[in-house]
């Protein structure tokens, strides 16, 4: 059933009025704060305020005006949308407490919180994109808007990973665009709310150029090898910044996107059809172990973690590839758990950066001792991305493993071994060393980060831990990833 | 009153008209040309207003002085490609706007000259308006002629010896693109005996002989070309436009290149309608000049320090984006080559009208020298922010539609490789608008006065600001031009079949 | 078959109440120690009482089971205590309740207390769960769990050796654990979620090729835990560097969780029918014939006390896996019970190991001599759990092998009775000496005089350990007396062997 519904565009005109406020009278702190803090919540509760309609099946629309003849700034808010725009929603309630107390004393803060805003903003839009004009739309403006977030230290290293950051997505983007363009050519249509648009009857040579602009476009932001490269390189940017591109918004806009090219552009019958979506498995499983295997080597502890988000988020591509409703079901639901473990893990590495300035693994011996509660919320992620049982990583890997099975693709079972291994290996060590590797000498006092960056990093290890216990309460984001698999697979 | 028929001969005549009785009316006090010429371009801009009403309500329509009929009498024409006169208004009137402060500014120009200024630029803006009413060759070249002359002394106005040699060498482009047209001109008018461009279409399909026509059509093609600045006869437009005034640049750059690409529709819809010739090959070299247009364009600029210079180099990039739309010769394509005849004049006006405001400011124009502007002047950052952002064509802004219809129009003509040239040659277009947009937010200022200086005067600002909103809203109301423009590319097409 | 469906809360409560004692030590540790042990005491107390009330209900033909928590849409977390979950239960609530009440003497003057006591009151609870998981997948959720979770305790004295230990631990535990979670996933592929229960989840309809897949995950995932043989690299290490009465748990219960996990699986996810079929049977005999003389032989060579003492669990636990190995009702009695017996015996021997360490300095064995006369109460205990060891009548070893043997020849297979006698032989060899050392050999004059008698330790160590040292006798003279191991084996056995 779809009903129109302000709400649609009322969530992201939240976050981008909310730009503006900071923009135009954000100067004052507590103003600032006061905007940042009050949209962030608002556009929680109209995002939340759709989802029981959305667990019955609604779907939201508006449309807004004609773009250009035939293609519309359209917007509905499917199940799967949905289900990211409530990731990336609540996210950005706790990005903003930890950023508030992250960015104090900072320059640009004005700046800094204008463009988080504008991100957030077309993140939802984003997630409620009805075609793939609209999508490509905010998509470019994402990029664009994490451009003065990334080189927002503005040193040279940070202005050099911006370059590296715009000439990868743009160059993304562009594909994206080519692989949009002969779509519609082909079909006459952009539009996201089928499960699947193309045909067969198109031919291999267009399908083939097709799914490789889209896939190999999103594949960017998301990180996907050997499309990568940029991603470790903005770890120069502010931890809230690195959340903001790990979970809440940048690659999780690629992985969206593939997700949305395999599932409502292809469709899954077709890509089994044509089995393009074989060398994509291949591509992402060999992502998973080759950036986990670079990861064990890294020792500042955001690059690390950048080359795990790497790996992680091809779980999502590996999903998506895998064309089982099973595999689906993990794809969707790893969007969740991945953001909400790695941004746990961003603002443990932001915390232990503006509370001792350390950066480097080696570094962090005897830290737990120092900061037990950070330290706890980083070994609960870290044990979510192992995939330990009552973890959000569990899920992933229960589902994902179904899926193998389910397609026949019993070797993903291995990859899926391999790469829990290889999550030990290079968190592991974190823990061990902040906990069992006493500081020699002195005893350290407990000295926790200041309250706003301990409260949003415990909270968001909460969510991981309830992410993992409650997948199948009503209400929760699951029930929306399921039904969204039910829609694709036509169940 | 839009269909009042003489509005058609106003909007060619008043800015001539005025342009003629500006030193006139200044003999008191130079202070006045300025206000005169904006009440002119105001009176052509409520005629080309009503203009554009009417041909999007009634399409074509025409104007003959004195009721003669052509080919015999001289004829005006109006189709939808002529309401490019609304962005040549527009950008006039800003022009003139702007120029109110910044001229008095300029060192070099004797107060006593300006009145003259305004006379050329008024003449130039007319040059162009009838450059594109016109139905009829021969004046066609005459308008070529007013404009052209006026574009040099325009360029060379601020009596700089540079500026002197930019003018010159833009001069001897202009000329032999000028005879080149002209020559054509007499050819056709020798195998056809007309001048009227519809009856010289009918009459060129009967000829025996088509060889005549094509080296008329050759002639006209290159003569056009150069006027827009394709590679590789693009080399009289980087010194021009970036020495020129700001303003003047924000004319040349953003107006006076589209008369290229305006003849060029024009010599297409002659050729089209008379059938007599294949263009495929004309439209496979447009097509490629086009494309390497836009990556050579885009390279050079990569290589640019001077802000201006820079934004010269730019609009190569962009010529290239609508000369290969028209060379694509599908619907969609040249569609989106006519609309970015629009959007790129309002883009690159923008940008050239906010540089010009820096430079007024600081009196620097490289981005080295320009670094950290963007604390101080935030408003007019913004404006180049949103220019640049358009001229990428990052979406929702006025430059993504054009390339998404060009890019279309690649497919659609199973020509994907050009598809390709396109979206990716604006990303290597891109690299050096961010250079720029890093210069002015996010690297510390080389002279730390930048930091100092306040926003350009409301004349100055409040043009800028009101293109760069353009910017957006044309790309957000895309469809209307796109819906406006489709009838005239029907009929432009319609003669292929298709 | 399954007997009455009982709901119940009271597996919940057994999990829940050292979660709770998680809690409380860390409170109380703010207090004072004492007030931590006596809070400790109090519920590690509650919880044996409550695993062994329950079993008189199991032994009644009663199953409790409770639903908890849908994870994922199609698997709760389901627990429901059965006869072997309730033995295994109150075996290791028992060795806890023990190793806890040492743990206060031993780790009096130890670091970071509250993270020790944190950890092992968590550890029992996962344990419990395992013991009372109701399907495979709450089974992985508390395996995974305790098999990390045991991790700090390992490496809790934060030496060099213990760090190195705890990494090579957590690297076996966690590709075992991979292993079985994708046997779970396999299974539930296959069969979907299903209670465990006698007669298995599998049924020969499915794919063999699968099967025996499943089948190999799973053994190979839990022999890690179990320490079969090519699997057991981390055990020597682990309990060395462990405290003592972690040592105890740890071998006692945690190796035998693995164990206990091959047990779930051959007779509640596969069932002997289709094992019997499958013929993978002798193949886990034979691995597990070879692990009781290999790692016996290897006991001998060591010096180390409880490094020796690790090799016998693994030789011990070859026992188990062998018993169920033969597939047959006797065996299948001797292992279950084994467990139980193997639990109290060795953590005997490591409680004495610890008292040896902390009150006498003595780490090896070549230092034992003449230790019975300082510590005489310690000895005595040891030499007890060493007879049990042997297999001495009456003691409780003796029980376990009896039925083991009986097993055997039902399954007729003599040359695994020579196994199973060689195993002993080699436990005299490698226990023997230690308790010949203490008794008999004069001491080294210098240590003789340095230490002189007295070295026993205080009550609070040596009443856990003669407790556990007399249960090895008690469950040897009363083993068929209802509610203990033997009747609940039983009563587990025959609804796997109907």
């Amino acid at each position: 059933m779809e009903v129109t519904d302000i709400r649609v565009i009322l969530a992201p005109a939240i976050s981008l009025l909310c730009a503006a406020l900071v923009f135009v009278a954000g100067s004052n702190k507590h103003w600032r704060r006061f905007w940042m803090l009050s949209a962030a919540t608002l556009k929680l509760g109209v995002v939340m305020s759709m989802l029981p309609g959305s667990l019955q099946g609604t779907v939201y629309t508006w449309d807004m005006i004609d773009f250009t003849p035939g293609i519309g700034l359209a917007f509905r808010a499917d199940a799967l949308g949905m289900f990211f725009a409530a990731v990336s929603s609540t996210l950005w309630v706790i990005t903003t407490i930890y950023a508030i107390g992250y960015m104090t004393g900072d320059e640009h803060r004005v700046r800094f919180f204008g463009f988080f805003a504008l991100c957030v903003s077309t993140t939802v839009g984003l997630a409620f994109a009805e075609n793939l004009l609209t999508f490509f739309l905010f998509y470019e403006m994402l990029t664009i808007c994490t451009y003065p977030l990334v080189i927002h230290d503005e040193t040279p290293d940070a202005l050099k990973a911006g370059r590296k950051y715009l000439t990868y997505t743009l160059i993304g983007g562009a594909f994206i665009m080519v692989g949009s363009v002969i779509v519609y050519d082909a079909t006459g249509t952009l539009s996201l709310g089928h499960p699947g648009i193309l045909s067969a009857e198109l031919g291999t040579r267009t399908l083939l150029l097709i799914f490789v602009s889209l896939v190999g476009g999103f594949a960017v932001k998301a990180a996907v090898m050997p499309l990568h490269g940029w991603l470790p390189s903005a770890m120069v940017a502010p931890t809230p910044v690195s959340a903001l591109l790990h979970a809440v918004a940048v690659v999780k806009a690629g992985a969206f996107g593939i997700l949305r090219t395999i599932y409502n552009v292809f469709g899954v019958d077709l890509l089994e059809e044509i089995g393009f979506a074989v060398p994509l498995m291949w591509i992402a499983a060999f992502t998973i172990l080759a950036a986990s295997l670079v990861a064990i080597f890294q020792d500042n502890i955001k690059r690390r973690l950048a080359f795990s988000t790497i790996s992680q988020l091809s779980y999502i591509v590996l999903g998506a590839a895998l064309l089982t409703p099973f595999a689906a079901t993990a794809a969707i639901v790893h969007i969740a758990n991945q953001a909400f473990a790695k941004i746990t893990m961003f603002f443990v590495a932001g915390a232990i950066q503006r509370t001792t300035g350390k950066t480097n693994v080696h570094e962090l011996a005897g830290i737990g001792y120092r900061m037990p509660w950070t330290m706890g919320a980083f070994t609960v992620a870290a044990l979510s991305f192992i995939g330990m049982p009552l973890f959000a990583g569990f899920i992933t890997k229960w589902y994902l493993s179904l899926g193998a099975l389910e397609s026949g693709e019993y070797w993903v079972l291995a990859v899926m071994i391999a790469s829990a291994m290889l999550n030990a290996a290079y968190f592991l060590p974190i823990v061990y060393l902040a906990f069992f590797k006493a500081p020699p000498g002195t005893k350290l006092r407990v000295a926790e980060a200041r309250p706003t960056l301990l409260i949003s990093t415990l909270v968001a290890a909460a969510y991981v831990i309830v992410l993992g216990t409650t997948a199948e309460v009503p209400g929760m984001p699951f029930s929306l990833a399921q039904a969204a698999v039910h829609f694709v697979f036509g169940m | 009153m839009a269909a009042w028929p003489h509005w058609l001969p106003l909007v060619v005549f008043a800015p001539l008209l005025g342009a003629v009785l500006t030193p006139i009316v200044s003999l008191r006090s130079r202070h006045v040309a300025p206000w005169w010429a904006l009440a002119v371009m105001s009176v052509t801009s409520v005629a080309a207003l009503f203009l554009v009403l009417r041909v999007a309500s009634e399409g074509p329509f025409s104007y003959l002085p004195g009721g003669w009929q052509p080919p015999y009498g001289i004829e005006l024409r109006f189709d939808e490609f002529s309401a490019v006169i609304s962005v040549i208004c527009l950008i006039g009137w800003l022009a003139v706007l702007y120029s109110l402060r910044y001229i008095e500014w300029l060192r070099e120009v004797p107060k006593e000259r300006i009145p003259y200024y305004y006379a050329l630029l008024l003449l130039n803006l007319g040059g162009m308006i009838g450059f594109v009413v016109t139905g009829d060759l021969f004046n066609l070249f005459v308008f070529l002629e007013i404009l052209s002359l006026s574009a040099y002394a325009l360029v060379a106005f601020s009596g700089e010896h540079i500026a002197e040699m930019a003018a010159f060498k833009y001069l001897l482009m202009g000329a032999i693109s000028s005879l080149l047209v002209l020559f054509s001109v007499g050819i056709i008018f020798g195998i056809t005996g007309s001048l009227n461009m519809a009856d010289v279409a009918t009459r060129i399909g009967q000829l025996d002989s088509a060889a005549p026509a094509a080296l008329a059509l050759a002639m006209l093609a290159i003569g056009f070309m150069v006027k827009a600045a394709l590679f590789p006869v693009h080399i009289w437009l980087p010194d021009a436009h970036a020495i020129a005034p700001s303003p003047i640049s924000a004319v040349l750059s953003g107006l006076v290149v589209k008369v290229g690409i305006i003849g060029l529709i024009r010599v297409y819809q002659i050729y089209y309608t008379s059938g007599v010739l294949d263009l495929h090959t004309l439209n496979q070299v447009l097509v490629w000049l086009g494309a390497i247009s836009i990556v050579m364009g885009a390279f050079f600029a990569i290589f640019q320090d001077d802000i201006k210079l820079m934004l010269a180099y730019s609009t190569i990039s962009n010529v290239g984006y609508i000369v290969m739309g028209l060379g694509l010769s599908t619907n969609f394509s040249v569609i989106g080559g006519s609309v970015h005849v629009f959007n790129h004049a309002l883009i690159k006006a923008t940008l050239f009208l906010a540089a010009g405001a820096l430079i007024y400011r600081t009196g620097y124009r490289t981005l080295t020298d320009l670094r950290g502007i963007g604390r101080s002047m935030p408003l007019t950052c913004i404006a180049i922010s949103i220019g640049a952002i358009s001229i990428v064509g990052i979406p929702p802004t006025a430059g993504f539609l054009c390339k998404w219809y060009i890019a279309l129009g690649a497919f659609e003509a199973d020509q994907p490789f050009f598809g390709f040239a396109l979206i990716f040659g604006a990303l290597f277009i891109f690299i050096y608008y961010i250079r720029m947009v890093n210069a002015f937010y996010f690297q510390a200022p080389v002279h730390p006065e930048i930091l100092e200086v306040t926003e350009a005067p409301l004349s100055m600002l409040a043009p800028t600001l009101f293109l760069a909103s353009l910017c957006l809203i044309m790309g957000i109301l895309g469809r209307i031009p796109l819906a406006f423009i489709e009838p005239a590319a029907a009929r432009l097409l319609a003669p292929l079949g298709g | 078959m399954t007997g009455r469906l009982v709901t119940s809360v009271m597996p919940v409560a057994a999990v829940f109440l050292p979660l709770a004692g998680v809690v409380a030590g860390l409170v109380l540790g703010r207090i004072s120690g004492r007030a931590r042990a006596w809070g400790l005491g109090a519920i590690c107390a509650a919880t044996a009482a409550l695993t062994i009330a329950l079993i008189p209900g199991v032994l009644d033909g009663s199953v409790y089971e409770i639903y908890l928590l849908r994870l994922t849409p199609v698997i709760w977390i389901h627990l429901r205590v059965d006869a072997m979950g309730a033995l295994f239960a109150a075996t290791a609530a028992l060795l806890w309740l023990l190793a806890l009440v040492y743990s206060v003497g031993y780790m009096a003057d130890g670091h970071r207390l509250g993270r020790y006591y944190a950890f092992f009151m968590l550890c029992l609870s996962w344990t419990l769960g395992v013991a009372y998981a109701g399907n495979l997948l709450t089974f992985l959720i508390f395996y995974e769990l305790f098999s990390i979770l045991t991790y700090p305790l390992v490496v809790h004295e934060e030496t060099p050796e213990a760090m190195a230990a705890g990494t090579k631990y957590i690297i076996y535990i966690l590709m075992g654990g991979s292993l079985v979670l994708l046997g779970v996933v396999f299974t539930f592929f296959l069969a979907g979620d299903q209670t465990l229960t006698a007669g298995g989840i599998l049924n020969a309809t499915m794919d063999r090729t699968s099967l025996l897949v499943i089948f190999w995950c799973f053994i190979v995932g839990f022999g890690v835990k179990a320490a079969l043989v090519p699997l057991h690299g981390w055990v020597p290490d682990a309990h060395p560097a462990a405290p003592a009465p972690f040592s105890a748990v740890l071998s006692g219960v945690m190796v035998a969780a693995g164990s206990f996990g091959i047990m779930r699986v051959v007779f509640q996810v596969f069932g002997t029918e289709l094992l019997a079929e499958l013929g993978v049977m002798p193949v886990l005999a034979g691995i597990a014939a070879f692990t009781v003389v290999f790692a016996a032989v290897l006991a001998v060579g060591q010096d180390n006390i409880k490094r020796r003492l690790a090799y016998s669990t693994i030789s011990q636990m070859g026992y188990v896996a062998l018993g169920v190995g033969l597939l047959g009702a006797e065996a299948t009695i001797g292992a279950l019970v084994h467990i139980t017996n193997h639990a109290f015996m060795k953590g005997t021997l490591f409680l004495c190991a610890g008292l040896l360490i902390k009150r006498a300095g003595i780490h090896n064995v070549s230092e034992m001599a003449g230790a019975a006369k300082r510590m005489p109460v310690t000895m005595a205990a040891f030499a007890l759990a060493t007879l049990g060891m042997i297999g001495t009548p009456p003691l409780s070893g003796f029980i376990s092998k009896w039925y083991l043997g009986l097993g055997i020849l039902d399954a007729d297979q003599p040359l695994y009775l020579a196994v199973l006698l060689g195993g002993a032989l080699l436990a005299a060899i490698y226990l023997l000496p230690i308790v010949y050392a203490a008794y008999f050999k004069k001491p080294p004059t210098i240590a003789a005089e340095d230490t002189g008698e007295g070295a026993e330790a205080p009550a609070s160590m040596l009443v856990p350990t003669v407790i556990a040292s007399a249960l090895t006798l008690v469950l040897g003279l009363a083993a068929t007396v209802p509610g203990f191991p033997y009747s609940l084996a039983r009563m587990a056995t025959e609804a796997f062997f109907r």
